[in-house]
């Protein structure tokens, strides 16, 4: 079986975001970037799938510009077989991600395909469903377990009420939720390992996809700081404030 | 010449300083100092399982074989989180004794595989150092006799315990008489002095790493704790503390890594730079260290302040490989040499 893996490059969940001065969007300059912790859940269960023999091959996928790579050699160290780098310096929305993914699934003919159930930079959650539905495979979201056997995948989803579990044939997409895994760290030896692993690129334009924007980005800025609180001498005052000036009864 | 590391190195520093971010917080240490061991068992395999222990052991032996420009990145990492410095001793300073032994000893390469797979810890007794680090955990302790390199089973050597300050620390004073059947090498002067250099640059790394531990959380703290209606950090009084440690540890950082470029590549004024290296490196964590406990209003030094444990460790490894005294006559011996390499006209590639 083979599994196809989207690993995004984002910036560190240690850094604390800025915008740039001019407010026309986020300061990237010397920061430090990583794998997206969701993609790197998804890194983790298709290596476990594999060290379970359930699958062969794991291609990961990474789509943005060249130190994208970098994020595809740590998906490589921490178990991926090879690597596949779709260049560009466009903003990718999800639409424009998700068609590209359509592109190299129909290249690449995976079994199972593994994505983040959202990125922690742009919070969009809908790479996966986008990409379900215009490959008009089943989709699993939200995965806190996944088990596959005889053509078939279940996935227990976390949803609002509880647990869910749907059975997908394959080939289908599942999205990861933070606990389906915790994910390794990639050992010195496999990082040296990594360099020597296949790392193809290629390009929207050559996967025949159009990246162009369809949001415009007015403005980036920092929300409001929150004011400190007040203390008040007693529950009638408390009572008076929430009515009049919080107005929230 | 080109000074930045490269790829590899890099991405190693980000793989360990991940993983132990991760595994480390100041509450763990706490735990473990209260263990007998004084470390864990458990960290101590998942540093293995990291590739930590192999890093400089030769690929023959199932190691990466890198050498000391990799490790300069990584130790002031272990000394950040104020890994047990027999990590260091037995993954840097012994598997470069050992790498440098004649190939073919099968001993030599029995040891090597081992600490590579981290089934083997190796105590290193160098003359310079009275007490021996970790002696309870090693199985095996590397012995300068006249000049000769001996290989002991921890049980054929015996000690007497010494206590630290750094309460993960255990200490040895040891007292042997090899036997001919231990010896590694009849003349190991060279491999000796060598050795001494790669335990001062592993000490200096460790100390850089817990001067910006001590100053990381001396700042967090001056940033947190108010008087007067504001942090006490925006007094330019604590300002002015926290900025002279920062400078110290900027100043010592290129040091430490011509040291280790030094020694990587057996150049001849190795003994100067390491010394230099550990003197700048262990004066950067000395002054983090005095100038946290009065950042924390003398707090710091309490048991309940983390600021104690990367202190007294810091305390710990000032004497370790050579104390001051020591490495200072060193400078001073080779830059009042006659034909010492001083001046505009000497250039880094000499």
């Amino acid at each position: 079986m083979k599994i196809l893996v989207a690993v995004k490059r984002v910036i560190d969940y240690n850094v604390k975001v800025r915008p740039k001065a001019d407010g026309s969007d986020v300061d990237l300059a010397n920061v430090k970037m990583a794998i997206n912790p969701f993609c790197e859940i998804a890194v983790e269960e298709a290596v476990r799938l594999k060290e379970a023999g359930t699958a062969t091959e794991i291609v990961a996928v990474s789509i943005g510009p060249k130190q994208a790579q970098e994020q595809i050699r740590t998906a490589l160290a921490l178990g991926a077989d090879r690597g596949i780098h779709v260049e560009t310096d466009a903003r990718m929305e999800p639409l424009a991600v998700a068609k590209t993914l359509k592109a190299l699934i129909e290249k690449e003919s995976p079994d199972l395909i593994i994505m983040g159930k959202q990125s922690i930079d742009a919070d969009n959650n809908q790479t996966g469903q986008m990409l379900g539905a215009l490959t008009a495979m089943p989709q699993g979201t939200f995965a806190s377990e996944v088990k596959v056997a005889d053509g078939k995948v279940a996935v227990t989803r976390e949803v609002d009420g509880g647990l869910q579990t749907v059975e997908l044939n394959l080939p289908a997409i599942v999205t990861t939720d933070l606990r389906l895994n915790e994910p390794r760290y990639a050992s010195l030896p496999n990082i040296m390992k990594a360099k020597k692993k296949p790392l193809d690129t290629t390009t929207p334009d050559e996967l025949g996809v159009s990246t162009e924007a369809r949001v415009n980005l007015l403005k980036v800025e920092l929300p409001p700081e929150r004011q400190a609180g007040i203390k008040v001498p007693d529950v009638d005052t408390l009572v008076d404030k929430l009515k009049n000036e919080a107005k929230v009864i | 010449m080109d000074f930045t590391f490269n790829e590899d190195q890099l991405a190693f520093r980000e793989a360990i300083s991940r993983f132990l971010a991760a595994e480390l917080p100041p509450e763990v240490l706490r735990k473990n100092w209260e263990t007998e061991d004084g470390c864990s068992r458990e960290l101590h395999r998942k540093m293995v399982e990291q590739g930590l222990t192999g890093l400089s052991v030769p690929e023959a032996q199932g190691g990466l074989e890198m050498d000391d420009t990799a490790w300069v990145l990584l130790t002031p990492l272990l000394g950040y989180y104020a890994i047990a410095d027999s990590v260091v001793d037995t993954a840097y300073t012994a598997t470069g004794l050992l790498s440098a032994l004649p190939e073919g000893d099968h001993r030599r390469e029995e040891l090597l595989t081992g600490i590579a797979g981290g089934d083997v810890g190796v105590a290193v007794a160098h003359q310079v150092n009275p007490l021996v680090v970790d002696m309870d955990l090693a199985d095996v302790v590397l012995v300068e006799f006249e000049g000769e390199i001996h290989a002991l089973n921890q049980e054929a050597v015996s000690y007497e315990c010494n206590t630290s300050i750094d309460s993960s620390r255990r200490l040895g004073r040891i007292s042997v008489q090899p036997a001919p059947e231990s010896r590694l090498l009849e003349n190991g002067r060279d491999i000796w002095a060598e050795t001494l250099n790669r335990g001062a640059v592993g000490v200096a790394g460790q100390a850089l790493g817990l001067a910006q531990r001590m100053l990381d959380m001396s700042v967090e703290y001056a940033s947190q704790r108010q008087q007067f209606g504001k942090p006490v950090g925006s007094f330019q009084a604590v300002k002015h503390h926290l900025a002279d440690v920062a400078e110290k540890i900027e100043f010592a950082k290129p040091v430490l890594y011509r040291a280790a470029h030094a020694l990587a590549n057996n150049e001849r004024g190795s003994d100067l730079y390491s010394s230099h290296a550990k003197l700048a490196c262990c004066e950067a964590a000395w002054l983090a260290a005095r100038h946290g406990i009065q950042v924390y209003g003398a707090m710091g030094y309490t048991w309940e302040a983390d600021l104690q444990i990367f202190m007294k460790r810091a305390w710990a490894l000032d004497s370790y490989w050579g104390d001051r005294a020591f490495h200072k006559s060193r400078v001073a011996e080779a830059v009042l040499a006659d034909d010492a390499l001083i001046g505009p006209q000497h250039t880094f590639e000499e």
